[in-house]
């Protein structure tokens, strides 16, 4: 880290792709999907970036770094529960939900295919599946590896969509 | 995988000598002076209370402004500490504000309970917070100024600690100039508003130490 304060870029380079390679294994303990270790781990290298001339070289290296690390995976953290809870479903609402037929509605599938195209990938397949080739929730779920309540709540938040959009219209 | 060897190709090209941040115990001894001499020119425009020297030698108040001292001088070490990231590895200073703060808040118990007969209360009660707060603002910004060149990881406590240290200066400020013993009103219009600014500062610390 000293040669790289000094503008060493070729030391630089290479602390940058050891700390990369010591941050993966903590980070693939916190977080599920491949795609998130490599977002965040990008943007902790940004942020070793950004700090380093709070780094004199006359403390450890990793407990610096481990502490960069360890506030941006809380910042990425708090964010990502904050998105979930944004797009959570109430529980009493689901409990509607589930109770509903939601293979069963009024507005004709051809009438709006347009409108469901633009539909979230996953929400565009099970209303196609469920009003287009008549499948139940239950054969859905099954098609596409999900369980059946998923289904039904994916399936109502389309229909939200839809009729925000056709009530606009 | 692929993105982040760009990445680092990117950031190895983008990284031009730099000069290490001075170490947190300059940026402390730099923000005491600033802060020491902002006091002294304060104090010398609006003047000292008269009985300053007499009340130097009542054991209470000696023990409260040496306490105050304390906590400014704890609460800057804190502030600086916590600009960098892994606390210049130093956490035992940079928590040490809250040991300072349960002395300072037995010191004023044991004051109260030995202000019998209490000192009569003084007619103005609010302008006291208002007078504090006016000689902290200047502090205050310069603290977040200095704590913004550094890279804080926990900017909530650095923003609380900061707002703390500034209004330290403002009520050690108040406590020379103003002609006032009751220990009540200190509490109700120095020391509970101070620690509400400190509870602020989490807020303040969010929105302006982001990096």
């Amino acid at each position: 880290m000293r040669k790289s304060l000094e503008g060493d870029q070729l030391a630089y380079a290479n602390l940058l792709r050891e700390t990369a390679r010591l941050l993966r294994p903590f980070l693939s303990k916190r977080l599920s999907f491949e795609s998130e270790i490599d977002d965040l781990l990008q943007e902790i290298l940004i942020s070793i970036h950004k700090a380093r001339h709070t780094y004199d070289g006359k403390r450890p290296y990793k407990p610096w770094v481990y502490a960069i690390a360890k506030f941006r995976l809380q910042d990425y953290l708090r964010a990502h529960y904050a998105d979930q809870l944004r797009h959570s479903v109430e529980l009493s609402e689901l409990e509607n939900i589930l109770h509903e037929d939601v293979t069963e509605s009024t507005i004709s599938y051809e009438s709006i295919s347009g409108e469901i195209q633009k539909l979230p990938e996953k929400q565009a397949a099970i209303l196609q599946l469920m009003h287009e080739e008549g499948y139940t929730a239950k054969e859905v779920a099954a098609k596409l590896g999900m369980n059946e309540s998923a289904v039904k709540v994916a399936a109502h938040r389309a229909y939200k969509v839809l009729r925000k959009k056709l009530e606009q219209s | 995988m692929n993105d982040i060897n760009q990445l680092v190709e990117m950031l190895a090209t983008d990284a031009s000598p730099v000069r290490p941040a001075p170490s947190a115990f300059m940026l402390s001894f730099k923000l005491m002076g600033a802060a020491a001499a902002y006091l002294a020119v304060s104090l010398a425009i609006s003047g000292m209370r008269p009985d300053l020297i007499e009340k130097l030698h009542s054991p209470w108040f000696a023990a409260e402004i040496a306490l105050l001292i304390l906590i400014f001088a704890s609460t800057s070490l804190s502030v600086a500490l916590l600009g960098f990231p892994d606390l210049h590895q130093n956490p035992g200073a940079t928590y040490a504000p809250a040991a300072v703060f349960l002395v300072f808040l037995a010191v004023i118990f044991f004051a109260w309970i030995a202000d019998t007969p209490p000192a009569p209360l003084p007619m103005h009660s609010f302008q006291c917070t208002l007078g504090i707060m006016m000689v902290s603002i200047l502090p205050a910004m310069w603290t977040f100024y200095a704590l913004r060149q550094y890279a804080s990881t926990h900017h909530r406590l650095a923003g609380s600690i900061a707002l703390l240290s500034s209004f330290s200066v403002g009520a050690l400020w108040l406590r020379l100039h103003e002609l006032n013993d009751s220990v009540i009103h200190l509490i109700q219009w120095h020391y509970l508003p101070m620690l509400g600014i400190g509870l602020l500062g989490i807020g303040l610390g969010k929105v302006l130490l982001k990096w």
